[in-house]
């Protein structure tokens, strides 16, 4: 905007005056600029309100420098105005002011007014329809994968083997180091936290069968799922929701490809495929993790160590072990990518379906394991 | 006492490459105050890399941009800094921030870089939006609002520190042709009224004769800027290429 004359700046004046004939004069002068001080349309208001005001005319001969100070001040007396229906002279303003304020009156105007916010009470009923609508939504993804499943199954469903490959890749090989660090640190955890109880019975020597059966049966399952649901879960919902925002899935849902076949099965396939392996892996890291603890602590043979924990763990033990590892993979994808189709367009929403992906995916694996138990228990397996 | 031929912003023998893939080389031009100058082109020819250029996003590989009379390209940082302070930059997709409502949107570059209270916060923003047609939703989220809105409201935050020059970036891209006349009106209205310089990239022909002061012909066969001055002079009497450009000449089929 104009800025002329930086030598010292006067500062922002309003001067209001009546005439006899009941013309309200506004007079503005000086530096009308944001960051000085500048007077407040109050005064000139109240003075309207007192009534008895047949024009207003503004004269703005002494500014000297101006931004959206002053088309601010202007703006809400030029609006002042019109609500009490007093015509106002603007002749002396500069023109690019005049433009201004012409701009603000007519698309004012242009779009109509938006409706407001909702009230609270209205909010809370919104907020309670959106849970109600989520449940539907996760009732009926479910339902829908399920069906994708079925055509995958079949061979019909649409989707790049390519991509497969990728999200197995993604899910097995690569996550094995960090399955392999969490699970041989389990396996030293339970190793100690053996020792230091079974000692007290002199039974330390059974700590290879502890902690082999505890890994096998469970740890190694739920361990290996709680860090899949960190990396994959998450990661899955971040995608798809990233999709939604750039309207990809909208365009795969208007090429006639079910996003739930494209993008959600592979996903599911992929990690129910790859858990099971993974978590065979675990298995053999976390009784290397005991038989550290073991032979260091306790002295005793690797060999005889290994022997010990083969002949406690039964193929019954590994494959439980492994059917719950697959129902987690399967549970951990499928939050993954229900958040992610729940996401709206918004770039906020795909950290906050990451960050739902996980925790949905853990609650869901610590809910499938005490089931597990329980189902277990009562077959006596 | 607005010098009508002070210098905005000039390019001296700028060259611009992705590695050794050269996009554009030896431009020449300088943008004066009060002009609404055009950078057009066909896709691919570099205009948005010369935005990016000009905004310090991408550094040239030869040749230097100058703001007023200070080198841009050997400025440092904070002196960058600075000199994007007086700039306003509308984004060809608008890029708010969807997590902040219209209102946020335009308060954020305020609240940053002046020292204002909430309340004159609170009024700039409303006088923006009223500029662009939006008063009323302030409350709004941008993916609530139609592209043209998102547009509007993209603008008003480009102004919302006065700046002196503002870039625009395909202002018509994904639009109709309506909501895109009447955001070039608007761009327009502004300019004339705020006395911004503009600097517009884009392809639609219809948008650059509408608004543009003068324009900038980027051929991306001879990776060289081929023609510049008025849109309807070039569209009349430029080179070949340009005509064509403009749908004049011979047509293509």
């Amino acid at each position: 905007m104009p800025s002329e004359g930086m030598v010292t700046a006067p500062p922002a004046s309003l001067e209001v005056s009546r005439d006899p004939d009941a013309t309200l004069r506004v007079r503005l002068a000086g530096t009308w600029r944001l960051e000085t001080e500048t007077p407040s349309p109050a005064e000139v208001e109240a003075e309207l309100s007192r009534g008895n005001v047949s024009r207003v005319s503004v004269d703005a001969s002494g500014v000297s420098s101006w931004d959206s100070a002053l088309v601010v001040f202007l703006a809400r007396l030029v609006a002042a105005c019109r609500a009490r229906s007093t015509p106002i002279e603007r002749a002396g303003l500069p023109t690019g002011l005049q433009r201004l304020l012409d701009l603000v009156q007519d698309s004012a105007t242009l779009e109509g007014r938006a409706e407001g916010r909702p009230a609270f009470l209205e909010q809370i009923g919104e907020r309670s329809l959106l849970l109600l609508g989520r449940a539907k939504d996760t009732n009926g993804f479910v339902g829908s994968t399920t069906l994708a499943l079925a055509r995958f199954a079949l061979r019909r469903a649409r989707y790049r083997s390519a991509d497969l490959g990728l999200l197995v890749q993604g899910a097995g090989p690569e996550a094995l180091p960090i399955v392999a660090l969490v699970n041989f640190l389990v396996g030293i955890i339970l190793a100690f936290v053996g020792i230091t109880q079974l000692r007290r019975f002199g039974a330390e020597h059974y700590i290879a069968d502890i902690v082999g059966i505890a890994v096998v049966r469970d740890m190694a399952a739920l361990i290996t799922g709680v860090v899949l649901a960190g990396r994959s879960g998450a990661a899955y919902a971040a995608q798809i929701a990233t999709m939604q925002v750039t309207q990809e899935v909208d365009a795969l849902r208007t090429l006639g490809i079910s996003p739930v076949e494209f993008l959600v099965v592979p996903r599911v396939v992929a990690l129910t495929l790859m858990m099971p392996f993974l978590t065979l892996f675990a298995d053999a890291m976390g009784v290397l993790g005991g038989a550290a603890v073991g032979t260091t602590m306790m002295h005793q043979a690797l060999a005889a160590y290994l022997r010990q924990t083969a002949a406690s763990v039964t193929s019954g033990d590994i494959a439980g072990g492994l059917l719950k590892g697959a129902t987690y993979g399967s549970l951990v994808a499928f939050a993954g990518t229900l958040r992610g189709m729940q996401a709206e367009r918004s770039s906020e929403r795909v950290g906050e379906a990451a960050t739902q992906a996980v925790v949905s995916g853990i609650v869901l694996i610590i809910a499938a394991c005490g089931v597990y138990q329980y189902v277990f228990f009562l077959f006596g397996w | 006492m607005v010098n009508v031929a002070e210098d905005v912003i000039s390019a001296r023998g700028l060259t611009m490459a992705f590695g050794d893939r050269v996009v554009m080389s030896e431009l020449n031009f300088t943008i004066r105050r009060g002009e609404v100058y055009v950078v057009m082109g066909g896709s691919g020819s570099g205009k948005s890399t010369l935005l990016r250029h000009l905004l310090g996003l991408q550094e040239p590989a030869q040749g230097e941009i100058l703001y007023g009379k200070t080198s841009f390209t050997r400025a440092s940082p904070p002196e960058r800094e600075e000199m994007l302070r007086r700039v306003g930059v509308l984004y060809q997709s608008a890029a708010l921030w969807t997590s902040m409502t219209l209102a946020e949107n335009v308060a954020l570059p305020l609240q940053q870089f002046t020292r204002l209270s909430p309340p004159r916060v609170r009024d700039v923003v409303e006088l923006k939006l009223a500029l662009v047609g939006l008063l009323g939703f302030e409350e709004f989220y941008p993916w609530e609002l139609s592209g043209g809105m998102q547009k509007r409201a993209g603008l008003a935050r480009a102004i919302a520190l006065d700046p002196e020059i503002l870039f625009i970036d395909e202002p018509s891209a994904s639009l109709d042709p309506p909501t895109g006349r009447h955001l070039d009106r608007l761009i327009l209205q502004l300019q004339r009224a705020l006395g911004t310089t503009v600097v517009v990239v884009t392809h639609d022909v219809a948008s650059i004769l509408a608004i543009g002061t003068r324009a900038l012909y980027l051929d991306g066969e001879s990776k060289r800027a081929i023609a510049e001055g008025p849109p309807a002079e070039l569209r009349e009497r430029g080179p070949p290429q340009v005509r064509a450009f403009f749908g004049q000449g011979e047509a293509v089929h």
